[in-house]
């Protein structure tokens, strides 16, 4: 399952027509979000590999474990789509994870700011007393 | 190294561990295992009476069938697990993912196994973004 980042120009069409370009035995079938592709292990390593270098952070995918066009999922067949809410929330989050990739190959150090140190109970004696007056 | 995650169908998750080099164990890997047996028909089962007899391994009997039936796919995961990337407040907790009990037992499993383990929290923010990929990118290329 590949999946096109919101930030990147690229499109699921794109994706699937330079997938058959690769001239590779795979099936392909392009999606709302990139495109699916099913076949022998190493060759959709390559395929996959090759998509990458369009958009290499930007270009995201994981294995799904419906086959492609499986009824029991498959929306022409009106399959369910449990998980569709879930790759729909990470998709959307997909350009944060663009933006840390690209800082990561910078090299750039990134640690968040310390905690605020928590309030003494003295001072929060004041500010009852404070407030009571 | 094979490693697991939590949750275990995180796309982002799934991602960075294999840009990183390493093999993702992941629910989508194992249930495509399952989905192709002529056992299993249609959703919501996805499990084949063995599966639940293997889930007794990791939650006895009284344990909801619900807790039992998840910890039957996702167990074996665990035991088979080299390194582990725990992802605490994903905002999408429904579905397979959805059961709390489930995944603090699952927490609980993989601190216990003694594993090179990870916890990070989902990002809300770029910032929050770079620091999560960092140290994910730290761990993996440390394993």
């Amino acid at each position: 399952m590949i999946v096109i980042a919101p930030s990147s120009e690229l499109t699921p069409d794109q994706i699937a027509r330079f997938i058959h370009s690769l001239g590779l035995e795979l099936n392909v079938k392009e999606t709302c979000y990139g495109a699916n592709i099913e076949g022998p292990r190493d060759i959709v390593r390559k395929a996959l590999s090759e998509v990458r270098k369009l958009d290499p952070n930007r270009i995201f995918s994981k294995i799904r474990a419906f086959p492609i066009g499986d009824e029991r999922r498959c929306r022409a067949h009106h399959g369910s789509r449990p998980g569709f809410n879930q790759v729909e929330k990470e998709w959307r989050d997909l350009s944060m994870i663009d933006v840390a990739l690209c800082a990561a190959d910078l090299g750039e150090i990134c640690e968040l700011p310390p905690r605020p140190k928590q309030l003494p109970v003295k001072r929060l004696k004041e500010i009852a007393d404070e407030v009571s007056k | 190294m094979k490693v697991f995650m939590i949750p275990p169908n995180s796309l982002i998750l799934y991602d960075l561990v294999e840009r990183f080099g390493h093999q993702p164990l992941s629910l989508m890997g194992e249930l495509r295992d399952h989905v192709v047996e002529p056992e299993v028909e249609s959703p919501p089962l996805n499990l084949s009476q063995d599966d639940i007899m293997r889930g007794l391994k990791y939650a006895g009997i009284e344990v909801p069938s619900g807790i039992r039936g998840r910890l039957a796919i996702w167990g074996p995961m665990v035991d088979e697990a080299e390194a582990a990337i725990i992802m605490h407040d994903m905002p999408y907790t429904f579905g397979c993912v959805g059961c709390h009990r489930t995944n603090l037992m699952l927490t609980y499993m993989v601190r216990r196994k003694g594993i090179p383990t990870l916890e990070v929290h989902y990002p809300h923010d770029d910032n929050e973004a770079k620091v999560m990929v960092s140290k994910i990118k730290a761990f993996l290329e440390g394993l």
